[in-house]
């Protein structure tokens, strides 16, 4: 059996009254993209960093590539890379001198010309920083992290505040990593790129992780149903709803509605025979299966607090 | 080693391409350096009597707001955080941005040495001491920017920290205005701020006698400098979010300014702390960087004119030269620093001038040669009350029960021993004889070598006892008080035969040194002065 790249029991971390970390309890196998979400606050940037070192945490045990990451920190670090969230650096420094200056903190290194081939800045590897866009300052940040042959690459937000042509090219990044065999741990508060990146995922809330697991699983596991939407030439006749079953969560508009159901099949057809006796003409029908982010709202709504408390990480 | 050296040599390269941060490290330093040229343009040699100051303000602004804004702005940034990750200490991080610092301090005062000395400065007297001094210097200064550093939140917040250190320092901690020009409070208040002690030891290697006649001063550096780099140690954070307010570590603030208050309190108790009071500063001093005011008529007395009627007599006056015993009038300074309008005022030279046009208004009753001095004429003429203390900087003289240290005992006993068969202290006129042993004291205290400038008056007022009847010795002093500007000064050029550097280029600071001397032992003689 592998011994997993990623370990942390029990994490506790609080700042004065503020419990941060309430006991973040989770594993990252050798090679899977490892994705942390939940909503500002919940404790992300408190996890990643405690992991990584940038922070002492109160209480737990946490080990990165078989280190005791608590108690040889620097051991960890020559391992592991890391992108944070905003990456700046001195205005005038150039990514070929970033790239050599990092490196040289580390045993292990990567040619700096080989790193920005792979990550598109060797037309930029010359240009001051201040002179890069976002775009290009983000695969710097990520380049920064390979610097050192990484076993494990840690990335903090990693497309936060950056356009979706940035984006994509950074998810193609990433999905690269794994084809390369790297694990990556991630954060992010965009469900959709934790969906289509992350072979497994943990959401934290409160400084808990209530849910661990591959997305697929996650949605599946979810008992909210698929949602119906309707859109209509004319106002519906409220007596179409009656009787209709099974139904839930209805929300009637002036000229459609939404509502969500079991049996989208059984209840369709019958909403469309009953348009059909009054005229109603259908302009749009929309059915979403459940979707990962409904599973993060429901997982996350403050209004009923700590909804899976009770079975952490199943 | 590698990450410190590579450290270093990015935060070197990447200074060189911050524009702002040339403009503060090598373009501020030569605006002070050509203001202070203009300043002091009549001295006979440009800047050397400035360069400590000079110097101490290069450090100062490299290492008081260079050095803090940089790091700053990189701590907010998050450039700090970023290096954080990497596997590297935070020893070796900030150890290669303060050598760095460091370098970049020693090429601004290397670039403002050579700009001076292509203006016409000399060699200065100690270069090997220099590099020392300035070392303890921005040792001193680079300790306190870090505990600027690390107590600012944001770039702003080093501006007025900065701000808050350096202007002071600037104005009544010695650096910009000489001590001697301000008013005792200051001066005391100075012994307080590293400024002065940075001066002090930078002074005495470009034109004093070293390093090793400063060395309160260089222990004063050091012990400031140690407690900055232990409490910026200590308040260290890697991180802008962390507040100042929130860190655990911001007592340490305290522990380095308590440094600067022992240091104070030492000066104090030793007597290193000038208590030169304003009436000296006007009369004996150089002036200040800024335009002085010419004494205004509701100021009090100066030094050792009489108030009313206006002057004894102007610096130079061939029309009506004194005249010695024997006749031949005593022969006018030669050089040309001393005409009145060029020059640093004199102590006569510094009350309201007469009009060159008229004859000189000699006071009716003044003596017309030294023998024919009265006691008279002394009370008149001569005021004890306003002359800058003993304990002071300026005309120092040590108490009874002070020690010199060994090295100032053998060198004291050197001199007394010298002093009988010096050439300078055997010529034939008894006027230009005093004023040639006094020289030897004024020099020294123009030099400021400490550890001899206190004990070294006793020895010549000794020697002069010795040498001439005690009636004839006070009238002598007494005319060459009201006389500072006459004579010939050729002994300040031989001083080396008794163990100390020749000739300050100043002539007229030396002058007035001697006159005070002279009244200062006038007094002692006549009982005018009870010596402490």
């Amino acid at each position: 059996m592998v011994s997993p790249k990623v370990s942390v029991i029990n994490l506790q971390k609080r700042y004065g009254g503020v419990e941060a970390a309430q006991g973040v309890t989770f594993e990252i196998e050798d090679g899977e993209i490892f994705g942390l979400i939940g909503p500002n606050g919940a404790g992300k940037t408190t996890t990643v960093e405690c992991t990584i070192g940038l922070r002492e945490p109160d209480q737990g045990s946490i080990h990165v590539c078989g280190i005791d990451a608590r108690r040889r920190p620097h051991d960890v670090k020559q391992k592991i890379g890391a992108a944070l969230q905003t990456t700046a650096l001195q205005d005038k420094i150039t990514p070929r001198e970033a790239l050599a200056l990092f490196g040289s903190f580390y045993k292990n290194r990567a040619e700096p010309d080989r790193l920005l081939a792979r990550f598109a800045l060797a037309d930029k590897a010359n240009a001051p920083f201040d002179t890069l866009s976002g775009g290009q300052r983000q695969r710097l940040a990520l380049a920064l992290a390979f610097v050192n042959n990484p076993e494990l690459v840690f990335l903090d937000e990693p497309t936060a505040g950056l356009d979706p042509q940035a984006r994509r090219e950074l998810h193609g990044e990433i999905a690269q990593m794994k084809r390369d065999g790297h694990t990556v741990f991630l954060t992010t508060h965009y469900i959709d790129e934790a969906q289509e990146l992350c072979d497994r995922i943990a959401v934290i809330h409160q400084g808990r992780i209530v849910a661990t697991g591959a997305p697929s699983d996650l949605i599946g596991r979810s008992d909210r149903l698929p949602t119906v939407s309707i859109t209509t030439a004319q106002p519906i006749d409220p007596e179409c709803w009656s009787g209709l079953t099974p139904l839930e969560g209805l929300e009637p508009r002036a000229n459609g509605a939404q509502f969500r159901t079991s049996n989208v099949n059984a209840v369709v057809a019958e909403l469309l025979r009953r348009f059909e006796a009054r005229g109603t003409t259908i302009l749009e029908l929309h059915v979403q299966k459940t979707t990962l982010e409904d599973v993060f709202l429901e997982l996350t709504d403050t209004s009923s607090p700590d909804p899976r408390a009770q079975s952490p990480a199943r | 080693m590698r990450p410190l050296l590579n450290q270093l040599g990015m935060t070197l390269r990447l200074h060189a391409r911050n524009k702002m941060a040339l403009i503060y490290s090598y373009l501020f330093p030569t605006i002070f350096l050509i203001a202070f040229w203009v300043l002091y343009r009549y001295e006979q040699v440009p800047l050397a009597r400035h360069m400590g100051e000079l110097l101490t303000v290069t450090a100062l602004g490299g290492a008081c707001f260079g050095l803090p804004t940089s790091m700053v702005s990189e701590r907010e940034r998050g450039v700090w955080r970023r290096y954080r990750l990497a596997p590297v200490s935070t020893g070796t991080l900030v150890g290669g941005t303060v050598l760095a610092r460091y370098a970049l301090l020693i090429i601004a005062g290397l670039l403002q040495l050579a700009l001076a000395m292509a203006i016409g400065m000399p060699l200065p007297r100690h270069p090997a001491s220099l590099f020392i001094a300035f070392t303890c210097v921005a040792f001193a200064f680079i300790g306190l920017g870090l505990v600027i550093a690390m107590m600012a939140d944001n770039v702003p917040a080093v501006q007025a920290l900065g701000q808050c250190i350096f202007l002071p320092m600037l104005i009544i901690g010695g650096v910009a205005v000489p001590l001697a020009s301000l008013p005792d409070w200051a001066q005391r208040l100075s012994a307080f701020f590293p400024g002065r002690y940075a001066v002090e030891a930078l002074q005495s290697c470009v034109t004093g006698g070293g390093l090793g006649t400063a060395r309160f001063s260089a222990l004063a550096l050091l012990l400031i400098g140690a407690a900055g780099a232990l409490a910026g140690a200590k308040m260290f954070r890697w991180d802008a979010q962390q507040r100042f307010a929130a860190n655990s570590g911001k007592g340490w603030a305290v522990a380095a300014l308590a440094a600067w208050l022992a240091v104070g309190v030492t000066a104090e108790s030793r007597g290193h702390v000038a208590r030169t009071r304003t009436m000296a500063s006007q009369t004996v001093t150089e002036p200040a960087p800024v335009p002085t005011p010419p004494p205004q008529p509701s100021q009090p007395a100066p030094t050792i004119a009489t108030p009313q009627p206006p002057p004894a007599q102007p610096p130079v006056n061939p029309e009506n030269p004194p005249v010695h015993a024997n006749g031949a009038p005593e022969r006018p300074k030669p050089s040309p620093a001393t005409a009145p309008a060029t020059t640093t005022p004199a102590p006569v030279a510094s009350l309201p001038t007469p009009n060159a046009e008229g004859p000189p208004p000699v006071p009716s009753s003044a003596a017309a040669s030294w023998r024919a001095v009265t006691m008279a004429d002394i009370d008149r003429d001569l005021i004890f009350t306003r002359l800058p203390p003993d304990a002071g900087i300026v005309t120092p003289i040590a108490r009874s029960d002070e020690e010199p240290d060994q090295d100032a005992v053998n060198q004291l006993e050197q001199i007394r021993l010298a002093l009988p068969n010096w050439k300078p202290g055997q010529v034939d006129d008894p006027v230009q004889r005093v004023r040639n042993f006094l020289y030897v004291a004024g020099v020294v205290d123009v030099f400021q070598m400490e550890g001899l400038e206190r004990f070294l008056p006793l020895v010549v007022f000794e020697r002069l006892e010795a040498d001439f009847k005690k009636d004839d010795l006070i009238k002598i002093l007494y005319w060459i008080a009201l006389h500072p500007s006459d004579g010939n000064d050729k002994a300040v050029d031989e001083m080396q035969p008794l163990g100390i550097p020749n000739g300050p280029g100043d002539m007229d600071q030396t002058r007035n040194r001697v006159a005070v001397y002279a009244v200062k032992l006038l007094g002692r003689l006549t009982g005018k002065i009870v010596p402490q």
